[in-house]
């Protein structure tokens, strides 16, 4: 048998107070070998990866490197150790060229000069390994990203790496850059190096891992041999039986008419959604991987991407080239990040509640814009001092108050909220629910993207399902369980109610 | 991050109001403090003709600061300033000299600036270049246009009465007379003022300044903002240029170098942030007096300008030490 480079032991990684982000996790990964992690969104991947890297040190556990005990304190460490991490932004620096970015932070010298000729030579050798069709003079910020993911896999190898950790390489690859990646993980592991391959995919891991261990909660369930396990068998453990009861709000049925049609939409990065539709009363929730496309989506329907689109709002046929006509058409956007994208932190909250409400007049009439702010907030139940205090000093759910005060403010019909918990506690999450809705009771149509299927599950009419960047399926969270459409989110299979 | 009461403000003890407010418009204290030690220092600075004195000579770097305000509160800046203002105090000295009417004069040289303004706002906006190397460029390119409008040779043989807009004597108090110049300058100060504090536009500029991203998705054209900051800024440069011409009696190609500098020093040490949303005219009006109050009594002492140099940069620095260490302190509370 061959042997284990790299073996790990009750690793546990605890955040105080109360945060266990990694529960005791168990791996062993073969010279040679792809070894796959699988896990659903806070299955503790990113924790476990940045753990094997040495970017976070662990609470508990062992980590061993061809049978040695190791320590990492930092990523350096862990590099001259053999384990090499590419992230899925790749850190390359686009200034500079290939060999530059090769051999950064180890740069070949000779006396403590930098020697460009070694560098020139070492650099040639480990991109004939990768197969690259470009040189070691080229600037890394000029060639496609499936270059540059050979560029870093190169990387690694000026390392010696022993163990290669890929997170999610096929989020920013089409098919054919993604074979030619496959190709070189194939001729690499020949040589005896392991890859360790962390995908959402079953079908890239059908198509290039050995063996899988399959994360959840924290805690590694299984490792399984790739060949001979059914899908359904990863589904189970990546999805567990212990399901939490979630109690679905009561909401009457939605006879509203249809306010948004959208036939076709299409942006970057493959987004294209079809066949979209969204009644006046109703609460659509998108759920979806990592970039399965909800923001993309959301964004270019409220004009702040560049998209082509073939849609109507209210019968009319309409067209967001900007933020400022979707307003207009009475759309309001809750963005992803309320503190970069949402709100003026250092301004009170009664300017950021009525910044889009009172453009297009002459005069900022304060007391009145007070007065509109005010009622609101406590139809908010906000929490806050007076309506000229700074929103920095809110709570995360008082801030996220006021971002949808703005659009209620200006009195917006299609409510667009992307991530809208986020960061949020219990209560602020209840509350926030609550009010889209009384919103929705009052006709107005909302759209919830999140990545929590369980608020999705208990607060909206319809749930859409978007894989690499389609709505591939709709579910009616009354007659559906969460299983069948986690597994939708998975494995992407088209379904319509 | 704190959670406050539904409805309830903090109850406050009048001393940490006042504390507050001290902090809040630190640069009014500061200005005081240097005037009463300049009146201290010289029996002569506290008398009416030298503070009419005061408000004159502050008049054209200070209109010029004004405009800069609304540029910096965006999270720009606009190196161009000094040059507008040579480039138009000579145009309206060439359109008098050659016997046009003041007025027509006027409005072609405020339009001129307006339009020098919009062109650095516009290549910013729509190409989205850093506004430091557009308005570099406005600094080199307007300094030529100016050289080349009578090939760097003065103009002189302006009207009289274009001299009487900046030399009219104005009663403000029984005894103390201003320059019309300076009574221009608070004028402006004011009316900039209203225009930040009570219009939309106003609160466009600080939101955009204060979170672009946020600014556009809740629906503001940013791009017309920006160019509308660097109009305001080509406009306040213009009428600076023109009381310039009018209080020298003669078109300066070589005037106003180095301007720009004196100008963002004078934003910068009224307290808006360089970062933007932050900050106003009332302010910039405090520093720009702040700092020519130095200048004066440096020269009612007798003491060179080398000396004024030196303490005026450290001056700038202690200011703005002090409101980055009041930021710290706010950012802890």
């Amino acid at each position: 048998m061959t042997p284990d480079v790299l073996t790990i032991e009750g690793l546990s990684k605890r955040f105080p107070p109360s945060i266990i982000a990694l529960d005791e996790a168990n791996i062993a990964v073969r010279k040679g070998e792809v070894h796959c992690l699988l896990g659903a969104n806070g299955a503790g991947k990113s924790t476990f990866l940045k753990l094997i890297a040495g970017a976070l040190s662990p609470s508990a556990g062992k980590i061993h490197v061809d049978g040695k005990p190791v320590h990492f304190r930092a990523p350096a460490e862990a590099a001259r150790a053999g384990i090499s991490m590419i992230y899925q932004e790749l850190d390359l620096v686009p200034q500079l060229t290939v060999a530059e970015n090769l051999f950064l932070g180890h740069p070949p010298s000779r006396f403590g000069f930098l020697d460009k000729r070694s560098r020139r030579v070492q650099a040639r050798e480990a991109l004939a390994r990768v197969g690259a069709s470009f040189t070691p003079e080229d600037r890394v910020g000029s060639l496609s990203i499936a270059n540059q993911q050979l560029t870093a896999i190169a990387r690694s190898l000026t390392r010696e790496a022993k163990v290669i950790i890929m997170d999610e390489p096929s989020a920013a690859l089409n098919e054919t850059e993604l074979k030619a990646v496959f190709r070189v993980i194939r001729e690499l592991t020949a040589q005896g190096v392991a890859i360790l391959y962390v995908s959402h995919r079953l079908g890239e891991l059908r198509e290039i891992g050995d063996r899988v261990t399959v994360l959840r909660g924290g805690r590694t369930i299984e490792t399984f041999d790739v060949e001979g396990t059914p899908d359904s068998a990863l589904v189970e453990a990546i999805l567990g039986r212990e399901r939490g009861f979630v109690e679905r709000r009561d909401r009457p049925p939605v006879t509203g008419e249809v306010i948004l049609k959208v036939d076709r939409l299409t942006a970057a990065h493959g987004l294209d959604i079809r066949e979209f539709e969204l009644r006046r009363g109703e609460i659509a929730g998108l759920t979806g991987l990592n970039g399965s496309g909800r923001t993309s989506f959301l964004k270019a329907l409220f004009g702040a991407d560049p998209h082509e689109a073939r849609m109507s709002l209210y019968g009319k046929p309409y067209k967001a080239k900007t933020p400022r006509d979707a307003i207009a058409a009475g759309v309001g956007l809750v963005p992803e990040s309320r503190k970069t994208e949402g709100l003026i932190l250092d301004a009170p909250i009664y300017r950021n509640a009525t910044l889009p409400a009172m453009q297009g007049q002459f005069l900022a009439r304060h007391g009145q814009l007070k007065a509109k702010t005010v009622p609101v907030l406590r139809q908010l139940s906000t929490k806050y001092g007076s309506p000229e205090q700074k929103v920095i000093q809110l709570s995360g759910g008082n801030q996220q108050k006021v971002v949808l005060a703005k659009w209620i403010i200006k009195g917006a019909r299609l409510l667009l909220l992307d991530e809208p918990s986020r960061g949020l506690d219990i209560g602020a999450k209840a509350d926030l629910y609550r009010l889209v809705d009384e919103l929705a009771a009052d006709g107005a149509a909302v759209i919830v993207a999140s990545s929590e299927l369980e608020e999705l599950y208990a607060a909206c009419d319809t749930i859409w399902v978007f894989h690499e960047g389609r709505n591939i399926a709709r579910f009616d969270p009354a007659t559906t369980d969460q299983d069948t459409i986690l597994k939708h989110q998975i494995l992407g299979d088209h379904h319509h109610d | 991050m704190t959670d406050i009461v539904t409805g309830v403000a903090p109850a406050r003890t009048s001393g940490r109001r006042i504390a507050d407010l001290l902090i809040e418009y630190n640069f009014i204290a500061i200005f005081l403090v240097v005037v009463a030690i300049a009146a201290i220092l010289s029996p002569n600075f506290l008398t009416p003709t030298n503070i009419a004195n005061l408000f004159q000579q502050a008049a054209v770097v200070g209109v010029v600061a004004v405009g800069m305000t609304f540029v910096i509160l965006t999270g720009n800046i606009d190196l161009s300033v000094g040059s507008v203002v040579a480039l138009c105090g000579m145009l309206v000295a060439v359109l008098l000299a050659g016997g046009m009417p003041i007025l027509p004069a006027l409005a072609i040289t405020i339009l001129t600036g307006a339009l020098a303004g919009a062109v650095i706002g516009l290549i910013t906006a729509l190409a989205e270049v850093p506004s430091f190397i557009v308005s570099l460029a406005g600094l080199v390119s307007f300094r030529g246009i100016t050289y080349l409008l009578t090939d760097g040779v003065p103009v002189s043989g302006l009207p009289p009465s274009f001299g009487a807009i900046s030399s009219t004597m104005v009663p403000v108090l029984p005894g103390l007379q201003v320059s019309s110049m300076g009574i221009i300058f608070v004028v402006l100060c004011i009316a900039a003022g209203a225009l930040l504090r009570l219009t939309v536009f106003g609160e466009s500029v600080y939101a955009t300044g204060g979170n672009a991203e946020a600014a556009r998705l809740s629906g503001l054209p940013t791009t017309r903002i920006l160019v509308l900051v660097f109009t305001v800024s080509g406009i306040m440069s213009a009428l600076a240029g023109i009381l310039l011409t009018s209080r020298l009696r003669i078109g300066q190609p070589t005037a106003a170098q180095g301007l720009e500098l004196d100008a963002i020093a004078a934003v910068v040490l009224g307290g808006t942030s360089l970062f933007g949303g932050r900050g106003g005219v009332l302010g910039t009006f405090f520093a720009v007096m702040l700092l020519q109050v130095l200048r004066n009594i440096f020269n009612l002492l007798g003491l060179g300008s080398f000396y004024q140099m030196t303490v005026t940069g450290l001056i700038i620095v202690a200011a703005i030490l002090l409101n980055r260490f009041i930021d710290i302190r706010r950012g802890r509370a």
